[in-house]
């Protein structure tokens, strides 16, 4: 499937309709942020804008998209800011009106940046803060530098904590992590166009699910409420299926999706958004033990964003997207529960550092002594271990193995606690 | 009557205790063992104290009972990146007007080398002595001979202050006492790289399951510690995410078909990952496996080698390189450490008399805690040489080095 088509693919002409008058917009900021911009169609969602911002004249002009901000040429004479956060961050402040402009009226922004360049670094926290000042759900996929790029990715993480701290999700795309997706063979050329379309599919199930009517809607107001916490790590990942076991297959496709196996992500969601899209054979039973799962895989509370569409078009296909991200704020659970969501709740209370323990090992092991089981909110859960779930993909021991601990273990810039193929660049088939 | 000695490892996966009975006729055997699963720990060090007190007080409550006595002191090793060391001087003008070297003058010597405070938060573990010099000469024992001035110097290991208080904290629980703190690569060689090797250069990497200690010997002496915060589990780290599978499923693949370095063998063999045809279980190419671990592997001996610089000379290094400690046994890393480092590496081998079930990989530092506690490291003519020596033999017959 070629970028140029995803919207397409999702797109049932009877079905859009935006009833709802809600606007939403595309800002690709900077280099990176740009050529994502233009590598995107948005012909499929009429309240769906896109602008680009950057100071670089020359990458403003040749841009493809039709609404751009150059930022004043007076401090670089109308070129890049040579990776100058301070610069990128000071350029935008001064054309804070001019960003302001462009949010007029916009209640869904979604931020493009590569955060390795000084204007994607600098000014994308920027106008997170402007857009969440505008009352905007912010989004935001931010390219990372290659973490041999040792300086440059440095800054671009404290680029990223300060973009965390405005936006109300944000994805990070490391680049090291280009080379793991894809197939075996494949081209640099084709890796980045993969890393866009996986900013298509985040960006596109969002819309299918705010703009267009399907099976099962989700509110907009409602996806806000949700995602109205600050946000600390989020996951973002993708399945497909195809044929008759198309909704399983999409799932293991989802658990072994590249994007979902990366340090830094969130393994752990107190916010999570399921989108499902699929043929006319989608099945009401299917949905729901699919999105349990998924609930379950990802322990989530009770903050989840649910939404399916049927799509005639799509024959026996079937996609799932999540998106998720764990809170910066303690959420404070409400004493009586629905029977159906209790051991989703107790999940979700129970501290979640519990992925060095070994007593556990799934079904195939001896069971976890009562006392451990239950210090980890996790005796229910064993007993209902049936053929439907994924042991490997099991909950407790979701978080990357060093996430715990406070302090990175830098060694010449790297982080060894990153896994060596990742930061090396070695790809591994699997 | 008999002495007893304690040892104790707290590891980053598994707790060790050794408890060692050293006879009247000064013949040591080791009465009680115990090994207690650590999960309080990381990269060696304590992240829950409560989860590792537990495992090691279970452990020594176990040797305890097997050996039929209690322990009062222990030697405790220490790791941890925190751990730094360096090259502390001391020197003294001999006093006596016939120019004697006396025991005072080497005391003061020695005070003087250890008269260096280490900076706020940091405190001292361990000092490890070097040759003394005799107007320049290294000497084995000066007292009593002729000179001018006598110079005093350790290889001193300091460490984070807090790190360290809560390993003595979790003995002192116990109420222990900790007769001396050693760092765990030194214990490692004391047991692996006997006086010998020593002598003619050895460098021992101990790779254990949260970091990998080094110690480097020159002509019978420390020139280089270090601890790199990579180990085992980063193998494991890096398996379960590059597999996409839970840790304990990296675990086991790492365990059951880890190698250091991919060969034809490993192309197109697949492997289950839970391997019981649960649904969900899924198939992996073998050369994965093989792959993740090995581009792991390379970079910690680069770091290794990094870290040396220009100590790591084949020509220092008589008796080449050892490795030990539970990631050790990784089929084929001795080979690519051996690429990578540029001089020949072995698995290190432990000295016979050992039971099968001790002599292994994982346990060269607490073995060699015990090791370390018989041997004498106080400045000669502090103490009688020829009880020393007595003890030395028996030992030394026993461990067979």
């Amino acid at each position: 499937m070629s970028q140029d088509t995803f919207f397409d693919d999702n797109t049932n002409p009877s079905s859009l309709e935006n009833a709802y008058g809600i606007r939403a917009k595309v800002i690709g900021v900077g280099g990176a942020g740009i050529s994502l911009v233009d590598g995107m169609r948005f012909d499929n969602f009429d309240s769906v804008d896109n602008v680009i911002i950057d100071v670089d004249m020359k990458a403003v002009s040749e841009s493809l998209s039709s609404q751009k901000i150059s930022f004043s040429k007076r401090h670089t004479r109308g070129m890049g800011t040579g990776g100058d956060v301070a610069l990128g961050k000071r350029l935008a402040e001064e054309e804070k009106d001019k960003i302001r402009n462009q949010l007029e009226g916009v209640d869904l922004v979604f931020l493009l940046a590569g955060l390795g360049g000084g204007i994607g670094g600098g000014a994308a926290p920027v106008i997170a803060r402007l857009a969440r000042e505008h009352g905007a759900l912010v989004f935001a996929f931010t390219p990372m530098p290659f973490s041999w790029e040792k300086s440059r990715h440095i800054q671009a993480e404290e680029c990223l904590n300060e973009l965390r701290v405005h936006a109300n999700a944000v994805v990070p795309l490391p680049n090291d992590s280009l080379l793991q997706m894809g197939g075996e063979d494949a081209s640099a050329l084709e890796c980045f166009a993969e890393a866009g379309r996986n900013v298509s599919r985040g960006i596109s199930a969002i819309c299918n699910l705010v703009f267009k009517k399907g099976m099962i809607d989700v509110d907009f107001s409602y996806l806000r409420k949700v995602f109205s916490a600050r946000a600390g790590r989020t996951l973002f990942g993708y399945g497909k299926g195809e044929g008759q076991d198309a909704l399983r297959e999409s799932l293991r496709d989802l658990m072994v999706c590249p994007m979902l196996h990366m340090p830094d992500v969130s393994k752990a969601a107190d916010v999570l958004m399921i989108f499902i899209q699929g043929g006319t054979s989608l099945s009401m039973s299917g949905l729901q033990s699919v999105s349990k799962e998924i609930r379950d895989a990802f322990k989530a509370g009770e903050e989840v964003v649910f939404g399916a569409h049927v799509d005639e078009n799509m024959g026996d296909q079937v996609k799932i997207t999540v998106l998720g991200a764990t809170s910066l704020e303690p959420l404070i659970k409400p004493a009586d529960v629905a029977p159906v969501s209790q051991q989703v709740l107790e999940l979700s209370s129970q501290p979640k550092q519990s992925h060095k323990s070994k007593l556990d090992l799934g079904p195939a092991k001896e069971p976890a002594s009562p006392a451990k089981a239950k210090r980890f909110g996790r005796s229910k859960r064993e007993e209902n271990h049936d053929q439907n779930t994924f042991p490997f993909m099991e909950a407790h021991n979701q978080r990357g193995i060093f996430d715990d601990l406070p302090k990175r273990n830098l060694y010449e810039g790297e982080d060894l606690d990153v896994p060596s193929y990742l930061r090396r660049g070695v790809k591994i088939a699997i | 009557m008999s002495k007893i000695i304690g040892a104790v490892e707290i590891g980053t996966s598994v707790a060790k205790v050794l408890i060692g009975e050293v006879s009247e006729d000064k013949s040591l055997n080791i009465v009680g063992k115990s090994l207690r699963k650590n999960e309080g720990m990381r990269k060696g060090e304590i992240v829950d104290f409560r989860k590792t007190a537990s495992s090691v007080h279970s452990a020594l409550e176990e040797a305890e009972k097997m050996s039929g006595t209690t322990v009062d002191s222990i030697y405790l090793a220490q790791t941890g990146s925190h751990l730094k060391g360096s090259l502390l001087r001391g020197s003294a003008n001999v006093a006596s007007p016939d120019g004697r070297v006396s025991l005072d003058d080497l005391k003061s010597a020695a005070a003087e080398a250890k008269r260096k405070q280490s900076a706020p938060g940091r405190s001292y573990v361990h000092h490890v002595r070097m040759p003394i010099r005799l107007d320049g000469r290294p000497v084995e024992d000066p007292v009593g001979m002729i000179g001018r001035n006598v110079e005093v110097s350790y290889w001193s290991i300091e460490g984070d202050e807090s790190a360290i208080r809560m390993n003595l904290d979790i003995a002192h629980q116990y109420s222990l006492d900790v007769e001396d703190l050693i760092l765990s690569s030194i214990a490692s060689a004391t047991l692996v790289a006997g006086p010998d090797l020593r002598r003619a250069g050895v460098l021992v990497i101990d790779i254990g399951a949260g970091v990998t200690d080094i110690v480097l010997y020159q002509a019978g002496n420390i020139v280089f510690t270090t601890v790199i915060p990579v180990g085992g589990d980063h193998l494991t780290g890096d398996l379960s995410m590059g597999l996409r599978v839970l840790e304990p499923y990296a675990e086991e693949l790492k365990l059951e078909y880890g190698k250091a370095q991919p060969d034809s063998s490993d192309s197109d063999h697949e492997l289950w990952i839970i391997g019981n045809k649960t649904i969900g279980d899924r198939k992996i190419p073998r050369k994965a496996i093989a792959d993740i671990i090995h581009v792991r592997t390379v970079e910690l001996f680069e770091i290794i080698s990094k870290e040396l610089g220009p100590l790591l000379q084949a020509g220092e290094l008589g008796a080449g390189v050892l490795l030990t400690g539970g990631t050790s046994r990784l089929p084929g890393i001795e080979q690519l450490a051996s690429k990578v480092l540029g001089v020949p590496v072995s698995k290190a081998t432990f000295p016979a008399g050992l039971g099968n079930q001790l002599a292994q990989a994982e346990n060269s530092t607490v073995l060699g805690l015990l090791h370390y506690g018989l041997e004498d490291h106080r400045l000669p003519g502090e103490h009688n040489p020829k009880e020393s020596s007595g003890i030395f033999k028996k030992i030394g017959g026993f461990l067979g080095i």
